[in-house]
């Protein structure tokens, strides 16, 4: 439904969007997730048609968004970050304009505005100036309004952005009732709520795509996992052991009692040295009291794929800068 | 063309409602009337050619007012207003195309500066009666004036449209837009004075000519002459201004 290949966009010397490239297919929830200022609601607004591409190419069901906006834009219902809407008109008036605007015939009209209204949860302020509903109840004037049309393609950016626990979970709930419908892109910078809703997360960090996978998926394969090891023996035997095994890097050791020993070891991304290490430790004749594969939480998922990525990016920059002098 | 009448509608309903509207009305329609009774008042005391009573009408304070400084504040909101709040992002990701939208937004000033203007025709009615002048007022001139003013103050609201899609301050707008039919109303006869002797220069002459407004307007459309060439000027500086806007619009996803 949405396909983006090599998309850049640039504003002046900023790079705010750098080649990047996605799919989302038919009845997909994906997460679109990255810290402020990552690009998040540049790409989406690319999609949208309200800022074009500076190079690459972005697809909404089959129709460029740059050369065939007007079909493109018929296909997706958005959700702007800040929801702007007009203090002047009734909730119900903002909605019927919107769906007019939207081409909803005249006679469908009516209903189309009740169903977005039913979906969203804000029939009890219909009636209510838009200038005088809460954060909450504004927000899902805007999700309503990016339903009025029933277009197949939601792409929403920060829904949750400033509100309550309890309008966050309400969101949420929507959000997780419109995936039997339609296919939703939706950004966020908090990451339980990606967990929670989405089937697959894009990580976009200083505009580059960092991982594109469901978010079990992208946990259990990521570096940032390590293996825990409580076994009968001095901890240094112990981590002498671990560390002959490869895609092993033991990080701390902790004597629990004179005979056992705690030891924690990085794993490399991609393998899974449990079944290795458990054979040794038996081979050894040591007792094993845990033995266990530690997953990150997303939460440091993200940080390592956001934050670490930037030390070694500096880090880098230094090397290079050092090497430079030296030259 | 579904959304230049969606945003007609929703323009108007705006106008309507906004308190803006309504103190430019009543300070309109209190000013003009008040500065009509003034000059009946002459017409009759000193005995006055009724049929020049009309014309005498348009070089009031409260024409100043409308043709001056009302463009500009009804268009000033249009999308400056809409850059300021955000709604633009709304509003240009629904599928409608920009030069609709703009239509549609002038269209809406355009009808609202109209239903504003049409009041001051019905007091020319009422003055024809008994304790006024008690005779028949010549309407033909009145209307070929009206059409003068609507085709001048499309142009105005035009060109108010597009200041108001340069920048996302309204009062800026306002002023833009002011200062802009500031220089139509005084430059051209200031330049046309600077050309020399008659008989040098002619297309640039004819140019300040079209350009004219105070002149087309005392000199054509008040005396009841409705010249083709000056329908054509002003309706293409509705049509140039307005595809202005639409290219102020569009070249966010252009650029």
């Amino acid at each position: 439904m949405i396909r983006v290949r090599d998309l850049s966009k640039r504003f002046g010397p900023t790079v705010a969007v750098d080649q990047i490239s996605f799919d989302v297919t038919r009845g997909e929830v994906v997460g679109f997730l990255g810290p402020n200022g990552a690009g998040k609601t540049t790409t989406i607004r690319v999609l949208c048609g309200y800022h074009p591409a500076t190079s690459g190419t972005a697809t909404i069901a089959g129709h460029d968004v740059s050369t065939d906006s007007l079909a493109a834009r018929r296909q997706i219902g958005y959700l702007p970050e800040n929801v702007p809407i007009y203090p002047d008109l009734r909730v119900i008036e903002y909605l019927r304009y919107r769906a007019s605007l939207k081409g909803v015939p005249a006679r469908e009209r009516r209903a189309a505005v009740a169903r977005a209204m039913a979906k969203a949860g804000i029939e009890e302020v219909a009636r209510k100036l838009c200038g005088h509903v809460s954060r909450g109840y504004r927000q899902r004037v805007g999700l309503a309004d990016a339903l009025v049309a029933n277009p197949p393609i939601l792409i929403l950016d920060e829904p949750t952005s400033g509100l309550d626990p309890n309008q966050r979970r309400r969101i949420k709930q929507v959000v997780r009732d419109l995936a039997a419908e339609h296919t939703i892109l939706f950004s966020s910078h908090i990451l339980t709520e990606v967990e929670d809703v989405s089937t697959r997360i894009l990580v976009i960090h200083r505009g580059r795509l960092r991982a594109d996978g469901p978010p079990q998926d992208l946990v259990a394969h990521s570096a940032a996992r390590h293996l825990r090891v409580v076994a009968a023996c001095a901890v240094d035997r112990l981590a002498d052991l671990l560390a002959g095994v490869a895609g092993l890097t033991v990080a701390r050791r902790s004597p629990l009692a004179p005979a056992v020993g705690a030891v924690e070891a990085a794993v490399a991304a991609g393998s899974d040295p449990s079944a290795e290490v458990g054979e040794r430790l038996l081979r050894a004749g040591i007792a094993v009291h845990e033995l266990r594969l530690v997953l990150p939480t997303l939460e440091e998922y993200f940080h390592l794929m956001t934050e670490g990525s930037d030390r070694d990016e500096e880090r880098r920059l230094a090397d290079d800068a050092v090497a430079g002098g030296a030259a | 063309m579904n959304g230049a009448w969606v945003t007609f509608r929703k323009e108007m309903l705006s106008y309507c409602t906004s308190p803006v509207s309504w103190i430019i009305a009543v300070v309109f329609y209190l000013w003009r009337g008040w500065e009509m009774t003034l000059v009946a008042e002459q017409f009759s005391y000193y005995r006055g050619d009724q049929d020049l009573f009309p014309a005498s009408t348009y070089s009031l304070g409260s024409t100043f007012l409308m043709v001056m400084l009302v463009p500009g504040i009804l268009t000033m909101r249009c999308f400056a207003e809409e850059r300021r709040s955000g709604s633009i992002e709304t509003l240009m990701t629904a599928p409608v195309r920009d030069g609709e939208v703009v239509f549609g937004k002038w269209l809406a000033a355009a009808a609202f500066f109209a239903l504003l203007w049409l009041p001051s025709v019905f007091v020319l009615q009422v003055l024809q009666l008994a304790p006024f002048f008690g005779a028949d007022l010549a309407f033909g001139p009145v209307f070929a004036a009206y059409l003068g003013m609507f085709l001048l103050s499309g142009m105005l609201l035009a060109f108010g449209c597009f200041a108001s899609s340069l920048t996302d301050n309204v009062l800026l707008a306002a002023v833009l837009a002011m200062l802009f039919n500031f220089a139509l109303m005084r430059l051209p006869q200031q330049l046309g004075a600077q050309l020399g002797e008659v008989g040098q220069n002619y297309y640039v002459r004819e140019l300040l000519d079209k350009l004219d407004v105070m002149r087309n307007f005392t000199e054509w459309f008040a005396r009841g002459l409705v010249d083709t060439s000056q329908i054509a000027f002003y309706c293409g500086g509705v049509l140039f201004f307005l595809f202005l806007t639409t290219v102020s619009l569009s070249s966010r996803r252009i650029a």
